[in-house]
């Protein structure tokens, strides 16, 4: 056969790999194809495949050239040929082979795609094939990396992964929304000994459940669904939850599809899937309309050569930052200041009793232990070990290892305690007995002021973690920790991301610095999440920057990282000048020198430290600890070494240990171990909730009596605010007798757009209508959890019975992922957790068989645009756009494809209401059910009012509650944890638990609202002149009211030594985001014992969490001795001035006396 | 000690007072010494310039398109102010604004309050001058906003980025949306906000707009590359001359005209006509903040329909009529920013018509004269209405119910052959709200092609990659309208190109055929035809 002159080259050229086809033009005939991976060097292997078609083809002379895929842009242009738009390729490829595919489902590296195909009729009579195509957001991208990263962290090689079988049985939470968080929850699945099949299953089932809920935009996929792209191709295991997962939609959404057909060719993967998008960018680019004869015409391979060699740097100049040295003596002086001295373990005599304690850090990729001598302190030996699957195995291997140094000289270890820090620390206090379990932050404290004890700050950058600590000298001349910030989930993983990143170029761990310091110059990487910045980085591959640029800019965004991203203040130099920076990350020499030089660009008197050891930092403050509270008791709770080594254990994740105490059915996993002598112990994880922790129901009786003590004690207003608020608590006062005299005003529209009003008296209007059989349904959410007597009590006062007012249930995981698939979009968890509550409300209350619940006549969720505030003098009590927009986009969503409130025969009803105008309130509300009920305008005014009263009476009851807590707390001189947050807030599907960790380690909690806001407490907390609801002094435009009375609440904390401020903010949330400053302001000045969450989502970050809420209970003890001692001061105080009353009467009385005896002169004219 | 206690004599009630005074004084420093005082924060508010201030203060204004702040810094200068303008903002500016702004920001923010703060660190790092020259010889106007959005609350965030710069008590002052300017009444104000400064204003803002729109319909299809750009820049300076000097605009404008007569015009080629909304300044802005959406357009063969400021006036005085007319016929009148408790309703109703007739009635004049023709300004009652099924007149914030307006407009009316609606990343009305409800009006009118850009600023490639990918759909369209036009009219391409040369009524540039499908060169051919 001859050769064809004419050919269409298809290349993609992807984060991986590249990949081309060769087509006849004509008949669009594949007569070529082939792929490889590109190792990052993309032109080059772009070169190679050109040549090899050239050589393939020499006949051709009409060649034409389509580039498609995230790294084509600038080679396109270099060949001559036209960019095609990957997705619009892929699309393309699906309609010519296969034409009868509903939808494609593609997930590549960084970026997943749907495309769901439509067919409509035009207005001439014809079909239009159309495509929706959806991709992911930057915050979620990352699917395969992410798929590629986790199979490395749970050990598995790619073969058995392949191998690999779904199993839905068995799986756990992972949040798949965002690479950064699925590592997390990967890393703490691995730590609780989860097996590794199990974890993978729960990703894929994550992958999918995150696409179908997200990525669909609430489109249902069409059948046939494709699935195309690496992940989907090479893992069989994915496919089956696909195959699971999208039939179970198809079912809930009453979407019609062919049940006979077997699910494998409804739901396919085709062979040779990787040539789509090459394959679909010549059909594109062949069908597009152009005016050009010579468009896309192949330049030949010169100019992509020249590209290759000089086109590159050329390119790159303005975009670039300066390079991490700038000459070779900056870098001598440099590598001479801060090149670590060799640790060199110590070595023993034949014979010799070794005593030390050992510490050890569990962390999230790592372990690391210290030996350190029992009577001076000093580092004797430090082992390593890479996770490897279960905190029991690495710790006993670990001790191994550190017996084995020891025992080499001939040499005796004589253990004389052991303590823990990190995600291991747990389980071993439980199992090892070990004589301390501390919080990271504090062993990193301990750890820094031992080796630099005038310490003012200590960053410390692990693998995931950046954790920065302020200190302040405490009473015995030493330091504690003053402040502290840690990164959220969302600044997580930077220590990570450079050993990822240098892993991926073949350059050794050790030898990144050298390499970055080679570069001339930087790409500047945008600061914040792990996964932007993957995204980056692949976007200045693109863009033709060398691996050894990307090392040194990678290296110089890490600064900005901590200072400007996770610590969020400007300028440095107002936390001291001595610097100490620790953790992993430190050891790499080019992550120093961007430190160094971003903290002396701010703070020029710096001393900057490296800490000596600046990777087992934790585990020397875990053994500093130790050894303090082992020589203070005496003696060690530790099992021994020996006992330690030789622990058995077995963990069980299974049926049996699911927990049956709640409906949330935790899936948890018991660790068992057993010590040579014969000791067993059970470590519990996995659960949600402290049901969690027992096994019998006996042990859960006992629980909840103790925890009954525990909130009477400590009593949580936070829980018992966001219950009251749904409950009946309020009778309305009885309906007038028709005919009551009744005060109206006729209203009468003239000519001009004049109105005139005149008052008039007529008697009451009734409809005795029967509302007991009438059912409405309301949503739990938002602004809800501050109006909802009022709803509530506006129906009840027309008549409807209370269990006819039914809310859905508070948020929880499982309502989400059942209920969480219909959102187009992807706004705060808050709003997009409503869709959850909706179809409960729809497919759970709704058919409820006992009719308890259901059937519902009416969905009311209102737009609420303007809230009750208690504030006085703001600009507004306006509510965030989305929470007003919210019933608009649910609305929207549940009616789009089908109308599912018309299907259940439900009627959805979302008029804009505002609560501070309560005339137009009440003409919303009877036009919204006035005719629906068949109600006068005379009765739904009167349910209007009982419902402000409803409304008054659930705050004073909530602000009741908070005096009495502040005034025991005030007379006990105890600390109170105020809760500020928005209303939503107090849902427990939303702030996670965390009050409830405070609450049970003994801290009463406060709500907003519960803030006593009558006149003696405002005039007592904020002064006898001033107007204590008016905010304007520190937040003039304070047009949002929740905003507005969170920022109030952090002002009354900032006056009342009593409470110490726990700031909750949901990821994304534009309404908080302006008054971050403003509270910082405000509780540094005052310095308000203060700890925030500024980024939670749908997923409960358990490990970061606790971190936070540790570290912080470690400072509140200190603020409580603030307290005593401020109490010591204030008696103090109260002497002093007694004292100096007497002086000054004396002195006034003596000043009389005096003047009595002077004569009295007479003035001299 | 009891005698001593019981014979001492009483102090008098002045004697009683003094003693009282000197032990609060003690009490206080005591106080201080033993660690009892508790200071509080407050913010440092600046917002006061008076008139004696404006002879040696400079105005420094910044946030809309190229030609809208040029145009309106000398509408200022005209009325006797220093006026500078600010550059685009840039990504530089969003770093600035990153670093010292709040975390969670909209990209908006950060680009213009960085590009503030860009701005005087060049003052006092390049220009050298110190920091209180800065301060005291300079204040910044910017839109503000009246809440419900994170644009509400910008000016917070300048006085944080400000303060933690160094450049505390810098004075911002804004144009409130709805009304005056925020600021403290009593002495002379600095800037008077009368009628005759909205009258400048406002004018500086329409002329923008229609210079804006006409370089929009113009420069897609000059002949010659780069021509329609050259009389653009001179027709900017000869309004800029006639603002600033407060000579007869329709003079200005008609030297216009002719300048932009000049340049050849080709409309032959089918061109798809894509309509650029989503939120105000990501829309407006022509730089890395909207990741140069316009220029992009245009680059890969779009005809780009933007959207004026004269709309968002009109879109607010709509707002305040709605709101009025709502709660005029209410029994009794609440106390709130929108109730009418101690306004006369009936008044300003007739000021809003008024107003809105106005700025329709000067925008029509300068389109008329500048050679905009056919250009319809939106009927924001027809896009309440169209909205006010899927999004509530009600709920406010950003853009409010007007995307979701206008999409259902361009389709069912067909205007356009796509939209592309640009937001800032997280936007809360645009893209979790409007985003949301546009998920709906796509599924009931599937024909249209919509394109949302969430924007942050740096994900270029990827934002002009998913636009791209539209695009094809929409040249697609254009084409077969144009095939369908020369089918029906019985034209060929030839043919018809041949006729179009040789009229000159058809190479006008200012000709904008009779509407009859979206597309400019199918309309040409229904004209020639």
């Amino acid at each position: 056969m001859a050769l064809p002159s004419k050919i269409a080259v298809g290349i993609d050229i992807g984060s991986t790999t590249v990949k081309a086809v060769v087509c006849n033009p004509e008949t669009h005939e594949i007569l070529w194809q082939d792929y490889k991976r590109h190792e990052t060097r993309q032109p080059e292997m772009v070169l190679e495949f050109l040549v090899r078609i050239g050589k393939a083809f020499p006949d051709a002379e009409d060649v034409r050239c389509y580039l498609t895929g995230s790294g084509s842009a600038p080679i396109t242009k270099a060949v001559g040929g036209k960019f095609v738009q990957e997705v619009n390729a892929v699309t393309l490829s699906v309609e010519k082979l296969h034409p009868d595919v509903g939808s494609v489902v593609e997930l590549g590296g960084q970026d997943a795609k749907i495309i769901i195909f439509r067919e409509q009729e035009r207005d001439d009579g014809t079909r239009e094939k159309t495509a929706i195509t959806s991709m992911n957001d930057k915050c979620a991208s990352g699917t395969g990396a992410t798929i590629d990263k986790c199979m490395l962290k749970v050990g598995m090689e790619q073969e058995e992964v392949g191998n690999l079988v779904f199993d839905p049985t068995k799986l756990h939470h992972v949040a798949a929304k965002c690479g950064v968080f699925a590592e997390t929850d990967i890393v703490n699945l691995i730590k609780s000994g989860i097996p590794s099949t199990e974890i993978m299953n729960s990703l894929a089932d994550a992958i999918v459940h995150q696409n179908l809920s997200v990525l669909t935009r609430g489109n249902t996929l069409k059948h046939k669904v494709l699935l195309l792209g690496g992940p989907n191709c090479y893992l069989p295991f994915l496919v089956e939850c696909w195959r699971m997962r999208i039939p179970e939609t198809w079912d809930s959404r009453g979407y019609d599809y062919p049940k006979d057909v077997p699910i494998q060719e409804l739901i396919l993967t085709p062979e040779n899937a990787q040539y789509y998008a090459a394959f679909g960018a010549v059909i594109y680019g062949l069908s597009d309309v152009t005016d050009n004869p010579n468009e896309a015409r192949f330049y030949g391979i010169d100019s992509l050569k020249d590209y290759i060699e000089n086109g590159r740097s050329a390119r790159l100049g303005d975009s670039a930052a300066g390079p991490l040295v700038a000459s070779q003596e900056e870098l001598d002086s440099f590598l001479e200041e801060y090149t670590l001295p060799t640790f060199h373990a110590a070595t023993f005599e034949e014979g010799q009793v070794v005593r030390g304690v050992i510490g050890l850090d569990g962390g999230s990729t790592s372990s690391k232990a210290v030996l350190v001598d029992h009577e001076t302190g000093e580092v004797l030996y430090k082992a390593y070990t890479l996770s490897k699957g279960n905190p029991i195995k690495d710790t006993k291997d670990i001790l191994r290892e550190i017996r084995g140094y020891v025992r080499s000289f001939g040499a005796e270890l004589e253990c004389t305690g052991f303590g823990a820090t990190g995600y291991a620390a747990q389980v071993l206090e439980e199992s090892v007995r070990a004589d301390v379990n501390i919080v990271e932050t504090v062993a990193h404290m301990m750890s820094a002021v031992r080796y630099v004890p005038d310490a003012d700050v200590v960053c410390d950058i692990g693998g995931q973690d950046i954790k920065v600590l302020f200190l302040r000298e405490n009473k015995g001349g030493g330091r504690d920790v003053r402040d502290f910030r840690l990164s959220n989930q969302c600044s997580a993983g930077n220590g990570m991301l450079l050993q990822a990143m240098a892993d991926q170029f073949g350059v050794p761990l050790q030898d990144y610095a050298q390499t970055a310091f080679d570069a001339s110059l930087a790409p500047k990487f945008s600061y914040g999440c792990a996964v932007f910045l993957d995204a980056d980085r692949v976007n200045f591959q693109k863009e033709g920057f060398s691996s050894t640029e990307m090392l040194a800019g990678l290296a110089q965004v890490l600064p900005k990282n901590v200072w400007q991203y996770v610590v969020q203040v400007p300028r440095l130099a107002e936390f001291g000048r001595v610097f100490v920076l620790q953790g992993g990350t430190q050891r790499n020499l080019a992550a120093v020198k961007a430190q160094v030089d971003y903290i002396r660009a701010r703070v020029p008197n710096a001393k900057i430290v490296v800490h000596p050891h600046t990777g087992e930092a934790g585990a020397i403050g875990a053994a500093m600890e130790t050894r303090r509270v082992v020589r203070r008791n005496g003696s060690s709770t530790f099992i021994g070494l020996e006992q330690a080594i030789n622990l058995q254990y077995e963990t069980v994740n299974d049926e049996s240990t699911v927990c049956h105490f709640c409906p949330n059915h935790c899936s948890r996993t018991f660790i068992d171990t057993t010590t040579p002598d014969g000791r067993k112990s059970r470590y519990i994880s996995g659960f949600s909730c402290e049901k969690g922790t027992v096994e019998s129901k006996d042990a859960l009786k006992e629980l909840t009596r103790e925890r009954a003590i525990t909130r009477k004690q400590f009593p949580n207003v936070v829980e018992e605010e966001g219950e009251l608020a749904f409950k009946h608590f309020y009778e309305p006062a009885p309906m007038p007798l028709a005919g009551a005299k009744k005060d109206d005003i006729e209203v009468r529209k003239l000519s001009f757009r004049r109105v005139a009003r005149k008052a008039f008296q007529r008697g009451f209007k009734r409809s005795n209508v029967d509302l007991s059989k009438v059912k409405v349904g309301i949503p739990r959410v938002l602004n809800m959890y501050s109006t909802a007597p009022f709803f509530r009590t506006y129906f009840e006062a027309l008549g409807m019975p209370k269990q006819n007012v039914v809310f859905s249930s508070p948020s929880t995981e499982e309502m989400w992922v059942e209920g969480g698939r219909y959102g187009s979009i992807d706004p705060c968890f808050p709003s997009k957790v409503i869709q959850a509550h909706i179809h409960e409300l729809l497919f759970h209350f709704h058919p409820d068989k006992r009719k308890r619940k259901g059937p519902l006549d009416y969905i009311f969720f209102p737009c609420i645009t303007h809230v009750p505030s208690f504030l006085s003098n703001t600009m507004d009590t306006a509510s965030c756009p989305i929470v007003a927009g919210s019933p608009n986009v649910t609305k929207a969503a549940f009616t789009k494809e089908t109308d599912f409130f018309e299907r259940a025969g439900i009627e959805y009803l979302d008029p804009a209401l505002t609560f501070t105008e309560p005339n137009l309130l009440k003409r919303v509300m009877f036009e919204t059910w006035g005719e629906r009920l068949g109600i006068t305008e005379d009765e739904s005014d009167h349910a209007i009012e009982q419902a402000h009263a409803a409304l008054e009476a659930f705050d004073q009851r909530i602000q009741a509650r908070g005096r009495d807590i502040l005034k025991l707390v005030k007379r006990e001189n105890r600390i109170a944890i105020l809760m500020i947050g928005r209303p939503y807030h107090l849902d427990p599907g939303l702030h996670h638990g965390i009050p409830d960790e405070f609450q049970v380690r003994g801290y009463p909690v406060l709500s907003v609202r519960s803030l006593p806001r009558d006149p003696e407490t405002l005039r007592e907390t904020f002064g006898e002149d001033v107007d204590g609801l008016d905010i304007c002094d520190v937040w003039p435009e304070n047009y949002s009211a929740n905003s507005a009375q969170k920022v109030w609440a952090a002002k009354f904390a900032a006056r009342h030594p009593n409470l110490a401020i726990l700031d909750l903010s949901s990821f994304k949330c534009g309404h908080d985001a302006p008054t971050y400053g403003i509270i910082d302001g405000i509780v540094k000045t005052a310095k308000v014992p203060y700890s925030a969450l500024h980024d939670i989502d749908a997923n409960k970050p358990g490990g970061s969490i606790l971190i936070r809420v540790k570290t912080f209970i470690h400072k509140l003890s200190l603020v409580e001795e603030e307290l005593a001692d401020r109490a010591l001061a204030k008696v103090e105080l109260a002497k002093r001035v007694a004292k100096e009353r007497e002086a000054i009467k004396a002195r006034i009385l003596a000043r009389r006396t005096q003047a009595a005896e002077e004569p009295v002169s007479v003035p001299a004219k | 000690m009891d005698d001593i206690h019981h014979s001492e004599p009483e102090l008098t009630p002045d004697e009683a007072a003094e003693l009282e005074q000197e032990l609060a004084g003690f009490a206080e420093e005591e106080a201080r010494d033993l660690g009892l005082e508790r200071k509080q924060y407050t913010e440092n508010v600046q917002q006061e310039f008076w008139a004696d201030q404006v002879a040696h203060t400079t105005i420094l204004v910044s946030g809309l398109s190229l030609a809208h702040d040029h145009l309106v810094t000398a509408a200022l200068a005209g009325i006797g102010y220093k006026v500078k303008t600010l550059e685009v903002p840039d990504v530089e500016s969003l770093q600035y604004g990153k670093e010292f702004g709040n975390r969670g920001q909209c990209s908006p923010t950060y680009f213009t309050v960085g590009n503030l703060v860009k701005t005087l660190v060049h003052m006092r790092d390049v220009q050298g001058m110190s920091t209180q020259e800065i301060i005291e010889g300079h204040i910044f106007l910017t839109a503000g906003g009246c809440g419900p959005c994170r644009f509400g609350m910008y000016v917070t965030e300048y006085r944080k980025a400000l303060r933690d710069s160094g450049f505390d008590g810098f004075r911002v002052l804004t144009f409130q949306m709805a009304g005056g300017i925020q600021q403290a009444t009593g002495q002379e104000l600095g800037l008077k906000i009368d009628p005759n400064f909205a009258w400048h204003v406002v004018r500086s803002l329409i002329a923008g707009d229609v210079l804006n729109l006409m370089a929009y319909r113009m420069r897609p299809y000059e002949v010659v590359e780069g021509s329609t750009n050259a009389a653009i820049e001179e027709c900017k300076a000869v309004l800029y001359d006639s603002f600033s000097k407060r000579k007869h605009a329709s003079v200005a404008l008609y030297k216009c005209r002719r300048i932009l007569k000049k340049v050849k015009i080709d409309r032959t080629r089918p061109k798809p006509l894509v309509s650029l909304i989503g939120e105000f300044w990501a829309m407006t802005t022509e730089g890395d903040g909207n990741y140069h959406m316009q220029a992009f357009l245009e680059e890969e063969g779009a005809e780009v329909d933007i959207q004026g400021i004269t709309n968002w006036l009109l879109f607010m005085i709509w707002e305040a009529g709605y709101d009025t007319e709502q709660r005029q016929v209410l029994r009794e009148d609440d106390v709130a920013r929108k109730g009418l408790d101690g306004k006369n309703a009936t008044k300003k109703l007739y000021s809003l018509k008024a107003g809105y007739w106005a700025v329709r009635g000067i925008f029509q004049a300068y389109a008329n004269i500048l050679g905009l023709h056919a250009y319809e300004l939106p009927d924001m009652k027809h896009i309440a209405e169209l909205a006010s099924k899927h999004y509530s007149n009600d709920v406010r914030g950003g853009e409010g119910h007007m995307e979701v307006g206008k999409l259902i407009h361009f389709v069912e009316d067909k205007v356009n052959h796509m939209t592309v609606s640009v937001k800032p990343f997280g936007c809360m009305p645009s893209s979790g709200v409007s985003d949301g409800v546009q998920s709906k009006i796509l599924s009931k009118w599937p024909e249209a092609i919509f394109v949302p850009i969430e924007t942050t600023g740096d994900q270029q490639v990827n934002a002009h990659s998913r636009v791209q990918m539209m695009l094809f759909k929409a040249k697609q369209r254009a084409r077969e309208e144009f095939d369908k036009a020369l089918a029906e009219t019985g034209l060929s391409e030839d043919e018809y190109r041949a006729r179009v040369k040789s009229s000159r009524r058809f190479r006008n540039p200012f000709l904008r055929p009779a509407h009859k499908v979206a597309g400019i060169a199918a309309n040409l051919v229904y004209a020639v035809g």
